[in-house]
């Protein structure tokens, strides 16, 4: 077996006060397009906005565009109308979780991170230093960013430099 | 006389400041050292920078800016024009500091700027005997000339004898940062209006910001002395406080609103805020105007208004005696402040009937009030010591201060960032905002309300219009107003001009700019505000014209003849206030100035010895340390080891498109100019798109994986446009085409094993794998489980040698690499980085990033044969546009160098034989290597008619080295025209 590796290295972790940001790996993650009609069918459920993950079975589905879905968890197979691409390789999973997360979070996009504005199971996409993300509110203060695993170590360095700023805020 | 004595004199004699033995906002048991132009003073907490050094009796703290005139603090604000310093020093400098804003600190280092070696003796002040020259225009006019390049020559001098405050380049310790935060509701300013409006929309539930620039929320009432007005204050800024649904910004300016009512805030120094406001209540004040009359820019003529703020804020008053001179009421309030902290006041009052009030309240404080007077003179030498009044009253008055007050100009500034233009409103004689953006509002002197009922009026309605545009109920507990007399009227009567001869009356303090420029200007008919303000510099600088716009705009409408209202304003952008360059910056400096790109193999490289280089945000293996420690050498061997043995080589950063769908064959025949309809699977085929111009947009491969799916590959600089390209062509163009793009950039890592021994080397990676010939012949493609995950191998060559791609989930990346240079240890494969990688593929006449420049057509590549005749594809009828077909297109050449001694270098410009070497010559080199096979060094170029000159002699040359070499035109094929080895 060939060995998986990170592009954040191994067992990273970064704390400070108020913030614990670390690497959640081994996950699944797929993407699928198609009609939305073949999706739910194959999936049993979809979600029908963008910004609202759906908990469905052992998946987490994500809206990200009108025929597109990222399905988290279990993949299902390409067939008739089906368009799988796999991602697992493609997005770096950077947690992020602390009473100052959203602090963070706020620092790095133009985004309403406030608790009243960005719930848990509320997701958006958006841009940290310039690159593409998508954020998970997974709990209250609990955070998933998905990065470009070609950005993913630029992004943990960016996060981890927003964190040691935070006390000019 | 004693020495001691003859210093007191002479002390007396000039502009000077005593502190009040009670009052003021200022801490009397904390006293604040600091130090200026490197002596050693103290403060007390609480003052700013100008009241520190008005305490300390340094009133003539700058020097102006081209005629170097002694300056003192006109303000107390942020609209100051002279008071500007240098704090810190060393790396952490920082220049242009207002004085009359930055809080006292201890150990604070200050410098004045402008001025050498001090502000009261400055060499440079032998300018002013040359002032009648300094006129407008005066740099446009002398500089010129006399040789076309003279401005550059003159340039360093003149910024050195005029100048603000000097940047350091070193690296400060300071950290910047920014952030973003959302709101319902944006409150600039915290004056009465300011608080009115945060309290009340709080009240009303709403999220606000109350954003003010000051230290201390209050805005004007933190000037007055009226207990009423601190107590209102207080318990106001109290309630503010406890509401968690409000947050209060102190040091706050709000530099720039944006569109869709987004405010930029720099907060201290050191940050920026960015702020999504659903609405905005505009509460930011007024700006105090100067008359225009001779010297008026002598250190102690201040703004009326800062004389009272001085006293009644920092307990600074005068010594002894003040002049104050005005067209409207407001000025009174500092007179009578003034009166009843022991200082003798006399007022210039260039209306001819005062209100009786007014006259009464002087009266009974032994105020001398001298009607239908203006101030014909300041006198003094570096600083005022006297006023001669204008009119019937022609005296002369001694005096320590002589404040001013034109009239009040409302901060309109922020309303105009949208592009809404400010309107003339003649009942204050000056500009209220045009309108207001949607969504905003405006309370208080912004919108030309200077009472103080009014204004909290006005922030108690603006308030509830945002709650009311928010869907939200205004509360039922409304503010009460403080508890004063009613608001008297403004009663202003402009006065605009001098009213005697005054050669040295100044409209801005900052640029020097005086009424006689104006007048210039004008002559010269430079008539339009716009046309002024380039013209004389008038309104430019770190005040941006606060002060001066207004004045200037006014008496250049009179000599036009026309009125102020037609005359219009110049245009307010951002930001309205100086800020560091390092809060704009915030943290996107050093390693994060832009994101960094890694390939999924970047820490194998990192750990054998690769050098890295930058290639576009990739960090890219640049050579490997096993050739050599210099990339002029190693790349060399890189390039041996590829043509006699094998190498490895990180191909993760082209481009990779998931490609699917029934139409997917459809589609690419459509985007690519060469058929794919008829790709087998198992197959690549090398494909070029078109832009719809007919321009090359890209080149790569296309593997069909499936009967619905194809796994494209980009170069790497055009990854991401080609992707967008694709997904632009089947949204917009082809919506109908069932296909799905998705990128797999980063899903997938990739190499190239390339070499004679290449196939030998996969045989011993993957031995139960057939890769023969005749199992992956040229140009074809397999997938492979292996190790847990599937593998990619694609017969393609970049090189021009026998090689292949091995591609593979980029998790896997680094394990596949390493098993692959394990299996091949007895071959001796080794790494090979980017160089080499690119001078390769110019050996073999390969075409990349270098020759794709969006400039180029298939033709001028050499790429024309491969266009089908059959279909149609994207770009097609524009290919074939007359300006594409000429015969002097500068195409693709190859090009060897004749003079072995010599060097060629990319980006030579190449000229024939016979040329005169100069201008743009007949093309260029686009890259360049020195040929392992050939001996030699060769190039790709661009040249005028490409191959129909093959053969011929032509100069490169080198103007920045002042080389010049001779080259031949060849085939840009070098080596392996026949294609045998890549076949092999």
């Amino acid at each position: 077996m060939l060995d998986v590796r990170s592009p954040l290295g191994t067992n990273v972790k970064f704390e400070r006060e108020g913030i614990i940001l670390s690497e959640t790996g081994g996950f699944t993650l797929t993407q699928i397009a198609g009609e939305n009609k073949v999706l739910k069918k194959a999936l049993g459920k979809i979600p029908t906005k963008i910004g609202i993950a759906l908990e469905h079975g052992n998946r987490t589905l994500f809206r990200i565009g009108t025929s597109q879905f990222w399905i988290l968890g279990e993949a299902v197979a390409a067939s008739d109308g089906i368009f799988v691409v796999p991602l697992s390789s493609g997005r770096t999973c950077i947690q992020l979780e602390g009473p100052r997360a959203r602090d963070i979070l706020a620092a790095c996009a133009l985004i309403d991170f406030t608790p009243r504005a960005f719930k848990t199971g509320q997701f958006v996409m958006t841009g940290i230093h310039h690159t593409p993300v998508l954020i998970q509110c997974t709990d209250e203060n609990t955070f998933h960013i998905y990065a470009l695993r070609t950005f993913a170590l630029n992004i943990w360095d960016w996060l981890c430099d927003t964190a040691q700023r935070l006390d000019h805020a | 006389m004693d020495r001691a004595k003859r210093e007191t004199d002479k002390r007396n004699l000039m502009t000077g400041f005593r502190r009040t033995s009670t009052g003021g906002r200022i801490n009397r048991a904390k006293p604040v050292s600091f130090t200026y132009n490197g002596k050693s003073f103290t403060a007390l907490e609480g003052d700013t920078i100008a009241s520190a050094l008005l305490a300390n009796d340094q009133t003539v703290i700058a020097r102006s800016f081209k005629y170097h005139r002694p300056r003192g603090f006109l303000s107390a604000g942020l609209e100051e024009t002279n008071g500007l310093f240098t704090l810190g020093e060393g790396a952490n400098t920082i220049p242009n500091a207002i004085g009359t804003t930055t809080t006292l600190t201890n150990g604070l280092r200050i410098k004045s700027q402008n001025a050498w070696p001090s502000p009261t003796f400055d060499v440079m002040a032998i300018n002013s005997l040359a002032a009648p020259f300094f006129t407008a225009g005066f740099y446009y006019k002398t500089f010129m000339g006399p040789f076309k390049r003279s401005w550059m020559w003159y340039e360093p001098f003149i910024r050195k004898a005029a100048g603000l405050g000097a940047a350091t380049t070193n690296k400060g310790t300071e950290r910047y940062d920014s952030t973003n935060s959302f709101c319902d509701v944006l409150v600039i300013g915290s004056g009465p209006a300011g608080l009115a409006a945060a309290l009340t929309a709080g009240r009303g539930s709403a999220r606000v910001i109350l954003a003010e620039q000051d230290s201390d929320i209050g805005g004007s009432l933190l000037s007055s002395k009226l207990d009423v007005l601190e107590q209102w204050r207080t318990s106001t800024a109290a309630e503010i406080a406890s509401l968690k649904n409000i947050r209060t910004l102190t040091n706050a300016t709000v530099q720039g609103l944006y569109d869709h009512n987004q405010a930029v805030i720099s907060i201290g120094e050191n940050r920026l805020e960015i702020v999504q406001a659903k609405t905005i209540v505009h509460a930011t004040g007024a700006y105090e105007r100067p008359l225009v009359f001779n010297n008026n820019d002598k250190p102690g003529v201040m703004l009326a208004g800062a004389l009272r703020t001085y006293l009644n804020r920092y307990a600074l008053a005068p010594k002894r005696r003040a002049v104050i001179v005005t067209n409207n009421d407001s000025a009174y309030d500092a007179a009578f402040d003034l009166a009843e902290a022991d200082v003798a006041v006399t007022i210039a009052e260039t209306r001819s009937s005062p209100a009786g009030d007014l006259l009464a309240r002087a009266a009974q404080l032994g105020i001398a009030v001298f009607p239908n007077s203006g101030i014909a003179d300041v006198l003094g030498g570096q600083q005022l010591s006297a006023v001669k009044l204008s009119g019937r009253h022609a005296v002369t008055i001694e005096c320590d201060v002589l404040g001013m007050s034109g009239g009040w100009n409302p901060a309109v500034h922020l309303t105009s960032h949208g592009g809404i233009k400010p309107k003339y409103d003649d009942a204050i004689a000056s500009f209220v905002p045009g309108t207001f953006a949607e969504g905003q509002f405006g309370a208080g002197a912004v919108i030309g309300h200077f009472g103080l009922k009014a204004s909290t009026h006005d922030g108690i309605a603006a308030a509830e219009a945002a709650l009311q545009t928010l869907g939200i109920k205004p509360p039922k507990q409304k503010l009460d107003a403080p508890a004063t007399r009613e608001d008297r009227s403004y009663a202003i009567e402009a006065a605009w001009q001098p009213q005697e001869q005054a050669p040295k009356a100044f409209l801005d303090f900052q640029n020097d700019v005086t009424l006689k420029d104006l007048k210039q200007a004008h002559q010269e008919g430079y008539l339009s505000v716009e046309h002024l303000k380039r013209y004389t510099t008038l309104g430019m600088g770190t005040d941006q014209g606060k002060t001066s716009n207004i004045n200037a705009l006014a008496i250049m409408a009179a000599m036009r003849g026309m009125p102020i209202a037609e005359a219009g304003t110049t245009t307010f952008r951002p930001p309205f206030a100086p800020l560091t360059i390092g809060a704009i910056a915030g943290r996107t400096v050093g390693k994060h100035f832009r994101p960094t790109r890694r390939s999924p193999l970047h820490a194998w490289h990192e750990q054998n010895g690769g050098v890295f280089i930058e290639a576009g945000l990739w960090q890219r293996a640049w050579y490997y340390n096993w050739a050599g420690n210099r990339s002029e050498a190693a790349y060399i061997k890189e390039m041996e080891l590829v043509r006699s043995g094998v190498g490895i080589a990180d191909v993760s950063t082209l481009g990779k498109i998931d490609v699917q769908g029934p139409d997917a064959a459809e589609f690419l025949n459509r985007v690519y100019v060469n058929g794919f309809a008829k790709l087998p699977i198992g197959k690549a085929r090398y494909g070029v798109m078109l832009n719809d111009d007919g321009i090359v947009l890209d080149d790569g491969t296309t593997s069909r994986i499936s009967d619905t799916q194809y796994y494209m590959t980009t170069t790497t600089a055009q990854a991401g446009e080609v992707m967008s390209w694709l997904e632009y062509l089947l949204q917009c163009h082809w919506p109908e085409l069932n296909v799905h793009v998705a990128s797999l950039t980063d899903e997938w890592g990739g190499m190239a094993v390339s070499g004679p021994k290449s196939r030998e080397a996969l045989q011993l990676a993957f031995p139960h794998i057939d890769v023969s010939n005749e199992a992956l012949p040229y140009m074809g493609v397999k997938d492979v489980e292996f190790g847990g995950t599937t593998i990619r191998f694609m017969r393609l060559s970049f090189s021009g040698e026998l090689a292949y791609e091995v591609h593979c989930p980029a998790n896997f990346a680094i394990a596949l690499w390493d098993h692959i240079m394990h299996a091949a240890t007895s071959l001796d494969i080794k790494p090979y980085g980017l160089e080499a990688l690119a001078s390769l593929r110019i050996e073999k006449g390969h075409v990349a990033g270098l020759e794709l420049d969006h400039r180029n057509s298939l033709d001028d590549l050499g790429l024309g044969k491969m266009a089908s005749k059959e279909k149609s594809y994207v770009g097609k009828e524009l290919r074939f546009r007359e300006n594409l077909q000429a015969p002097e297109r500068w195409s693709l050449v190859g090009l060897e160098l004749l003079e072995s001694d010599k060097k060629l270098r990319g980006g030579a410009i190449l000229f024939a034989a016979t040329d005169e070497i100069k201008g743009h010559g007949r093309g260029y080199i686009t890259s360049v290597t020195w040929s392992t096979e050939l001996n030699k060094f060769i190039a790709l170029g661009l040249y005028n008619g490409g191959l129909k000159h093959e053969g011929k002699e032509i100069i490169a040359a080198f103007p920045l080295k002042n080389e010049q070499v001779r080259l031949k035109i060849v085939s840009p094929h070098f080596i392996d025209k026949e294609g045998s080895r890549l076949h092999a």
